[in-house]
Formats: C-alpha cells, sequence, structure tokens
C-alpha cells in the first residue's frame, strides 16, 4: 500500500547524471575495431597458412605484437560494456545485477590480460 | 525485469463467440476482455460482424459491436479523426499486431481474423482500457511547459519561421502512448526509463527557440535509465500513427548532451 | 490509484508483430555475446601459442573438429553481422539513417551483407587457404 502520488513516483530519485561516457568510449572503440577487426581476419589466414613457427616469428615483430596486443584488449573492454548494459536492462535486482557487472567486469579484465601476457611471451622470445 | 510469460493472472483465457445472424459477408473480430469486477482471468472474445453494415475504420467495428451486440465492451475513443490519441491499442492478426489508432486504422486491410489488445505491457483497467497513470506522471516530470527567467516581453515571445519550423515532427505528437508500449526496453524497465512518447516531449521542449531551460533539461535526462535504455530498436518509429519519429527524437537529445562533454 | 486487486498486465512480445529491425536489434546483442565467446576462443588461441607447438597442435585440433568448426562458424557471421548492425548504429547515432525507408534499406543491406561476406570468408577459407585452421 503506497500513498506516494504518481509524479513522485516517475521522479524517483532523479538522475545519475551519467551514462554519456559511456557511449563515447564504446563507439570510440567500436570505430577502432571496424579495421582492426578487418585486419584481424586478414592475419588469422596468414597465421594459418605460416604454421606454429611461422606464427611465432610473425608475433615477434613490435607491430604485430602491438596489434595483437589491441586485437585482445579493445573487443573485451568492447564487450564489457555492451554486456553491462545487458545485464541492467535485464536484471531489475539492483544487488544481483551489480555482482554480475562486477563478475564480467573482473572476467574481461583477467582473460584480456592473460591473452596480453600469452602475446608479449611470444613476442619477448621467452 | 524481463518476463516473457504473463503473470498467472494476466494469462488471456479461450472467450466467448457472438454469432452474427442474417449475414452473407463476415468480418471476425477477436478483442481482448478483462472484468475488474470478477476474479476471472482475461479472456478473448469473438465477435462476427455484418460486412456490409459496417464503416471502414476498426473504431467504427468496435462501437458496431457495442450498440448492437455487447454494450459491456469498454474502450476509450473521442474524436474518431487522429488527434485525440484516445483510440491507441494493439491492432492486427494471426501474425500480431501493433500498436495505432483505432480511428484511423481500416479493417478491410486486415486479413483474416481482427485482433485487438490493449497496448502492450500495461496494467488494464478493463477490456481495451490500460492505466495510463505512470506514463501521465513521466510526461508530467519532464515539465511540459515553456520555463523562461528574462522579464516577461509586452507583447508575444517572438520566434522566427526557421525556429518555429524546427517543432515540425514534434508538436504533432498526440500522446497516445502507442510509441512507448511498443518499445520493449519501455516493457522491461518502464518503472525508470522514460519511453520514446515523453522522450519526443522533452526534445519538443529542448527544442523551442522560446524556452530558457535547455541545459536544465538535458540534466534531467542524462540519465542510464531516463534516457540510455534506448537502444534505437526502432519499434517506436515502425509503429507511430502520426508518422513521427521518436527514435530521432532520442537520437538528438543523446548528440546534444555527448556534444556537452567535448 | 491502486486497485486493491493488482490489474492484469496486458500481453506483449507473445502478440507484437516484430518489423525488421527489432529482430536486427536482438540478434545484434546475441551476435555480441556470442563475439565475446570468440574472444574467450582468441585469447586460449594465443595462450596455447605460447606454451609452444604441442598445445598449439592441440588447439588446431580443436578447431579442425566438427565442435570447433561450428563455433567458427558461428564466430564468423556473429563477427561479420555485428560489425555491419555496428556500422548501422554508428551511423544512427551519428543522426543519420532515421528515416523509414533508410533504416528498412540498411537493414536488408546487413542480412545480404553478412550472408555474402561469411561465405566469401568461408569460401576463400577452404578454396585458397585449404581448409580453416
Amino acid at each position: 500500500m503506497s500513498f506516494q502520488t504518481p509524479l513522485g513516483v516517475a521522479r524517483g530519485n532523479g538522475t545519475a547524471r551519467s551514462g554519456t561516457g559511456h557511449g563515447l568510449v564504446q563507439h570510440a572503440i567500436a570505430l577502432a575495431l571496424i579495421p582492426i577487426g578487418l585486419a584481424a581476419a586478414v592475419l588469422f589466414f596468414w597465421m594459418i597458412q605460416v604454421g606454429y613457427a611461422g606464427a611465432v616469428s610473425l608475433l615477434r615483430q613490435p607491430w604485430v605484437l602491438l596489434f595483437v596486443v589491441l586485437l585482445v584488449a579493445l573487443p573485451f573492454w568492447h564487450g564489457y560494456l555492451g554486456i553491462k548494459v545487458i545485464i541492467e536492462d535485464y536484471v531489475s535486482n539492483k544487488r544481483l545485477a551489480y555482482t554480475a557487472i562486477t563478475l564480467i567486469r573482473f572476467l574481461s579484465v583477467a582473460v584480456a590480460l592473460l591473452g596480453i601476457i600469452a602475446a608479449a611471451k611470444i613476442g619477448f622470445g621467452g | 525485469m524481463v518476463q516473457l510469460r504473463l503473470p498467472q493472472n494476466s494469462r488471456p483465457l479461450k472467450g466467448k463467440t457472438y454469432r452474427v445472424k442474417n449475414a452473407t459477408h463476415i468480418k471476425r473480430f477477436r478483442i481482448y476482455r478483462y472484468d475488474p469486477d470478477t476474479d476471472d482471468n482475461p479472456r478473448v472474445d469473438t465477435y462476427e460482424v455484418d460486412r456490409d453494415h459496417c464503416g471502414p475504420r476498426v473504431l467504427d467495428a468496435l462501437i458496431k459491436i457495442k450498440n448492437e451486440i455487447d454494450p459491456t465492451l469498454t474502450f476509450r475513443r473521442s474524436c474518431r479523426e487522429g488527434v485525440c490519441g484516445s483510440c491507441a491499442m494493439n491492432i492486427g492478426n494471426g501474425a500480431g499486431g501493433t500498436n495505432t489508432l483505432a480511428c484511423t486504422t481500416g479493417w478491410e486491410d486486415i486479413k483474416g481474423d481482427v485482433r485487438i489488445y490493449p497496448l502492450p505491457h500495461m496494467p488494464v483497467v478493463k477490456d481495451l482500457v490500460p492505466d495510463l497513470t505512470h506514463f501521465y506522471a513521466q510526461y508530467a516530470s519532464i515539465e511540459p511547459w515553456i520555463k523562461t527567467s528574462s522579464p516577461l516581453p509586452s507583447r508575444e515571445r517572438k520566434q522566427s519561421p526557421e525556429e518555429r519550423a524546427r517543432l515540425d515532427g514534434l508538436w504533432e505528437c498526440v500522446l497516445c502512448a502507442s510509441c512507448s508500449t511498443s518499445c520493449p526496453s519501455y516493457w522491461w524497465n518502464s518503472d525508470r526509463y522514460l519511453g520514446p512518447a515523453v522522450l519526443l516531449q522533452a526534445y519538443r521542449w529542448i527544442s523551442d527557440s522560446r524556452d530558457e531551460a535547455t541545459g536544465e533539461r538535458l540534466d534531467a535526462l542524462e540519465d542510464p535509465f531516463k534516457l540510455y535504455r534506448c537502444h534505437t530498436i526502432l519499434n517506436c518509429t515502425n509503429t507511430c500513427p502520426k508518422e513521427l519519429n521518436p527514435a530521432k527524437a532520442i537520437s538528438e537529445i543523446k548528440r546534444l548532451i555527448a556534444k556537452r562533454e567535448l | 490509484m491502486n486497485n486493491s486487486r493488482s490489474m492484469p498486465l496486458s500481453p506483449h512480445i507473445a502478440i507484437y508483430r516484430w518489423p525488421l529491425s527489432m529482430t536486427l536489434s536482438i540478434l545484434h546483442r546475441i551476435s555480441g555475446v556470442v563475439l565475446y565467446s570468440g574472444a574467450l576462443g582468441l585469447v586460449y588461441w594465443l595462450v596455447a601459442l605460447a606454451e609452444g607447438p604441442n598445445a598449439f597442435a592441440t588447439a588446431g585440433w580443436f578447431f579442425h573438429s566438427w565442435i570447433g568448426q561450428v563455433f567458427l562458424c558461428l564466430w564468423s557471421l556473429a563477427f561479420f553481422y555485428h560489425l555491419l548492425t555496428g556500422i548501422r548504429h554508428l551511423a544512427w547515432d551519428s543522426g543519420w539513417g532515421f528515416e523509414r525507408r533508410a533504416y528498412y534499406f540498411s537493414g536488408w543491406l546487413v542480412v545480404l551483407g553478412t550472408v555474402g561476406l561469411t561465405a566469401a570468408t568461408w569460401i576463400f577459407g577452404w578454396l585458397i587457404v585449404g581448409g580453416v585452421l
């Protein structure tokens, strides 16, 4: 039972004054991922052609290594921001939503770091 | 929260069929019914209508049914010419329906049986009458009036023809709620997301050259839920019976706010 | 206004006619999630490469197996789809393409483009590279 007026309900707690940065970052990454994604498709076929030894020596090139680092980092950043929105949309329990978003953020950072470490290990010849 | 299935008390049951006598051409209308005075679930009743003695619009058929077959059938209507926005409902056939005005939709264009439901994902007061209390409160929350701080001019507030033209495509909105109730984002998050109709109205006041509160208005919208639940699904623009473009208006608001950041 | 008895909720997704844009929108979301799992696959492949020839061969065997091929097929489909709808989203957010004719046109373009690019990639993979991975 509630006697709160409809206007009070609609206004709620006002605005968070946020969300704009999320979109701007997401757009910037998306824009960067267009050429990176297409180049990755080319690199992918290249690496298959050259086999294990060729792939390793390719990753020893600094520019290729940098490219692969971006190729791992940016999709996980983009993916984290996207999945955050999906969770906010579909999970109305705030505690559950916050937990899920935190887990996805942790997973994204951890797996992206793993990929970067793997690429660096090959690149630096460890 | 997404809930694809309706709650237990909301699932429509099969209803009655009202047959027509002495008619050679028949059109069937399957209409959502809910009676708040009983404990029964909603149901879908079927009405047979004599095609040769019925006006061309869905609203004509509804009025004919109410007058001649079943006086308990309840729906909102007023102007019967698409300017009041009262008779918005979900109209279609077995393949699904879209939200539109019953008074400007011809039933002859609809293949097969006509299916009529109240506006989607809304609390139902009775039959085709949804409870729009929250929708109207959201409209009130964007303060849809001119706000100024300058001293009152002695005569009218002036506006150039170009400034006035910026309101075209916005002022025509009749607040029928067709767009908002077509939007999946509004279905799942209407407690906080303002929805396309209210955001188009908000943009109408943001665009008004006479208004002096543009910044405040943008402040009041910059929120992950109030504004940024719009994911450009475009159901709003697809369904608008006045052929307006709420999705574009929302995008303009997003861009104005983004430009402030840069 | 709160009735003592709660009002029923009107039917929604089950009765709504899906326009093209709504279908493409939910597929954009689904393809995004598929790509996220694909990115996990990419990291697995890199780790295998870092571990040495044996692990790399195992990864190659996995991607060659039927389950790996299905995974790659879905991944490539999701990749081209998300790429094209993503470009469409960037255009909208720059204020372009909101007219009904424009977004129906761009929508069908996305569908054709996705099928075309995915097919071209696999044909290229099978004919020229000689099997994907």
